[in-house]
């Protein structure tokens, strides 16, 4: 699929760390900070004239195209670099294949489309702040929000100093945010007039993560919708959000009675179980509904297979006791995580309802990258709510249902 | 039990409804006002001015024809709803009460788009005329998003009519209606706590006369809470809310800012509140609203049992219509009744102040400052008139020296 866009990334990283360079990576960044700065105010005056030259001859002069590659594919390395997406320390120039992370561009000016272009900055609107939840302020420009990469980063620095390895899944998670982003770059420095897809399940994301106990299986959705249940949308789900309120109170009490019991015997009552189970698939399928990633409206009960996205968790296991006593501790980097995840989804959830609304379609792209979040928000919730010991993964694959070795390596991802 | 004797039975058991019906409507009819009182037939012209009666005719003109053009879009987008509601169905996957609760709530959604032009066209009249302050945008979400109010409520009803559709299929109605009334009850408490921009009364003055008319009434300490609406427009209005310990009497700040209204004008509103309150005004709105609902409940289960009762959910759209035309056609009956507790309220309030005149002065202002014509016709005053005509309100106070 991802081949299929002209802008790809590459990665040809393990996960293994230097401490060293991770404890002063931001320091050993400076150079790299300072020279992007000016590349950047450069870039901004060959735009201008890239712009017009596009207009009027439906291509981007070939200096222009190889100087401004040469800047989005350098912008990636040094995302990279910083956010310990990668390790190696990346050259200053943007060279084709000089860095393990690599966003692949066209070498060649590409024919684009005149109205595109002409209106360019408005169409990219939407990309730009999608780019901006999963990126952060400091490299799109938009906010000054964390975004997704830098909250990851920012995790992703203790966990790398303390086993000298980058978690796999917040690995995983910030190519997609750097493949968004490096399409985005293309997408605004006129190199490419294909908008930026926001799918999660592509490449260099392993296509299978390892086997997790709580997945979103997800039914046949043919993407059509009505354009009267999207319209009223935010007011059709008030009735679940009170009821889900509710449950939710009643789910409190059942896992602070549930933490004493699974302190003590290593395992929550099958009942318990059953219970924040239900309680969990439900605010799923709401929250699936609310972003419109779900079209159906969805019963109120949470059962099993009643909604085209659906949770499944594993029946009840033996919990380390240590992780269930510090749980609430423990599920704060995931919480930042899912936070951060979940804007990027409530923005894709924006896009998707004015779309939605104009065409009677929701797109593909972003019912994926909702999907994602609503899934690592399951698994979150989950693991808050003691129904597994096992933390939640943050790679965009989705999880093997058995515990059979993941299809493809993470370690060692396919390029195209 | 034969065949015969379950029909004898049901037959004894409607006839006891019905008995039941008719002497609570009897019940509810009582009111203190006199029933030998002899109002004077006054004139609208000796108590306002050609200019007056002329802007407030006007208003109320441009009122009439678009409230006339809203029913008539809202009947007929009820009619096309109920016609092809049921194809929502298909957008539903919250089985039978979920789907009912999906289609209640579209019904609701569709009314809302038929009525909005209309609702817009209204306050673009209440703006020229500078009786609204609000703005068009505002107005559109401040609708569309209180609609979510309208859901959950409507939710409410549909899920307890589908519940117990499900336990006794068409004889839904004789449970659902106490039920419904139950959860109107709980409504009417917790209202107050739903009323936005409240604050305590502040005047010292005022104040003091509220606890001298709760005195003079035999009320306990009853609060008298301000709303601020000034932003959104410049009519006065007063409410009585809340039951039991949750009562209180809500004043807009349009009443008593700028000195708008004179101190004993305020005092009469304040009377006429706690007249409310005497008279547990509340509680008989919701008996009568329990004496109204049954037969429309009762016609709406015996409307959609061509849809397999509400029971089924596609049996939502119709009887959304069926309810919406019964609530227009006893409309009349329902603000003669609201009218009858006015009055008793308007009648109790120079009891409390022994001031008549002051309540004449205050029926006058109110007309004027609101456009309100004071003597409308017949039928918009059945179709519209939760309150006697400001004419029929003077003359009562007109008529009080001589009770």
């Amino acid at each position: 699929m991802d081949s299929q866009h002209p802008v790809w990334l590459t990665c040809d990283e393990g996960l293994e760390r230097s401490r060293l360079t991770v404890f002063f990576r931001l320091l050993l960044a400076l150079p790299h900070i300072v020279w992007f700065a000016f590349w950047t105010l450069a870039v901004l005056f060959v735009l201008i004239f890239n712009w017009f030259a596009t207009l009027f001859t439906a291509k981007p002069p070939p200096f222009a195209h190889r100087f401004l590659t040469a800047y989005a594919r350098y912008s990636t390395h040094l995302a990279a670099y910083v956010s310990l997406t990668g390790d190696k320390f990346p050259d200053f120039v943007g060279r084709p294949g000089s860095y393990a992370i690599d966003l692949h561009l066209p070498e060649e000016p590409q024919v684009q489309n005149r109205w595109k272009t002409g209106f360019r900055a408005i169409l990219a609107l939407p990309a730009w702040m999608l780019d901006a939840a999963f990126v952060g302020g400091s490299r799109s420009g938009y906010s000054n929000s964390g975004g997704v990469l830098w909250t990851n980063a920012f995790l992703a620095w203790f966990a790398c100093l303390a086993t000298g390895r980058m978690p796999e899944g917040l690995r995983d998670l910030n190519l997609y945010a750097l493949r968004y982003s490096g399409q985005t770059h293309a997408y605004t420095l006129l190199i490419t007039d294909r908008y930026p897809d926001a799918d999660p399940f592509v490449a260099p994301v392993p296509e299978q993560a390892p086997h997790h106990p709580v997945r979103l299986p997800t039914g046949e959705d043919d993407l059509s919708r009505s354009r009267l249940t999207v319209f009223f949308r935010i007011l059709l789900v008030i009735p679940h959000l009170v009821w889900l309120t509710l449950w939710g109170i009643a789910a409190f009490f059942v896992v602070l009675v549930g933490w004493f019991i699974t302190l003590f015997t290593a395992q929550l009552p099958e009942g318990f179980h059953n219970f924040l189970t239900r309680y969990v698939r439900y605010g799923t399928h709401v929250g699936a509904y609310l972003l419109v990633a779900g079209g159906l409206f969805p019963g109120f009960a949470g059962a099993p297979g009643s909604y085209p996205i659906d949770v499944d968790v594993d029946p009840r296991a033996r919990q380390n006791r240590w992780k269930t006593g510090f749980r609430l501790v423990l599920a704060v980097p995931a919480a930042a995580v899912s936070g951060a995840v979940g804007t990027a989804a409530f923005l894709a959830a924006i896009f998707s309802w004015w779309v939605a609304l104009i065409t009677g379609r929701m797109p593909r792209n972003l019912r994926q990258s909702i999907l994602f979040s609503l899934r690592y928000s399951a698994q979150l919730n989950s693991y808050a709510l003691l129904l597994t010991d096992r933390y939640p993964f943050a790679s965009p694959a989705p999880p093997a249902a058995s515990a059979a070795p993941p299809a493809v390596s993470p370690a060692v991802p396919v390029a195209e | 039990m034969t065949l015969r004797g379950r029909q004898l039975a049901q037959l004894a058991g409607f006839a006891l409804l019905a008995a039941a019906w008719v002497y609570a409507i009897t019940r509810l009819l009582h009111t203190t006002v006199p029933s030998n009182l002899h109002l004077p037939d006054l004139k609208a012209e000796d108590y306002f001015t050609p200019r007056q009666l002329e802007r407030a005719r006007d208003f109320e003109r441009f009122v009439r024809i678009d409230y006339v053009l809203s029913q008539v879009a809202l009947l007929a987008a009820l009619v096309g709803y109920a016609l092809r509601g049921e194809r929502l169905t298909r957008e539903s996957a919250a089985g039978r009460v979920g789907t009912g609760l999906l289609l209640g709530m579209l019904g609701l959604g569709v009314v809302w788009f038929a009525q909005l032009p209309f609702g817009v066209a209204n306050l673009w009249w209440e703006r020229r005329h500078n009786i609204s302050h609000q703005g068009y945008v505002s107005y559109v979400i401040d609708s569309f998003f209180g609609l979510g109010g309208t859901f959950l409520s409507v939710c409410l009803v549909i899920a307890i009519v589908m519940g117990f559709a499900g336990l006794l299929r068409n004889r839904w109605w004789i449970p659902g209606v106490p039920a419904i009334v139950g959860v109107g009850v709980l409504v009417a408490f917790i209202t107050p706590f739903l009323i936005p921009s409240v604050h305590r009364l502040h005047d010292p003055q005022l104040r003091a006369d509220a606890r001298q008319l709760q005195r003079v009434e035999g009320l306990p300490k009853i609060p008298v809470e301000v709303q601020d609406v000034h932003e959104f427009t410049t009519a006065p209005n007063a409410e009585s809310v809340g039951l039991g310990p949750t009562r209180r009497v809500i004043l807009w700040d349009t009443l008593i800012r700028r000195n708008r209204f004179t101190r004993d004008q305020i005092r009469v509103v304040l009377a006429h509140e706690f007249g409310h309150q005497k008279h547990q005004h509340i509680w008989k709105g919701l008996a009568w609203t329990a004496v109204f609902l049954l037969p429309i409940a009762f016609l709406v289960a015996l409307a959609t049992r061509g849809r397999g009762g509400l029971y089924d959910p596609r049996a939502v759209p119709l009887a959304l219509l069926v309810f919406v035309v019964l609530q227009l056609a006893t409309s009349p009956l329902q603000n003669s009744v609201s009218s009858r507790m006015e009055s008793e309220a308007d009648w109790t309030a120079p009891n409390a102040t022994r001031d008549p005149v002051a309540a004449m002065r205050l029926f006058q202002r109110l007309s004027t400052t609101s456009l309100t014509d004071p003597d409308p016709p017949g039928w918009w005053q059945a179709l519209v008139g939760t309150h006697p005509s400001i004419m029929d309100r003077i003359e009562m106070a007109k008529g009080w020296p001589g009770r």
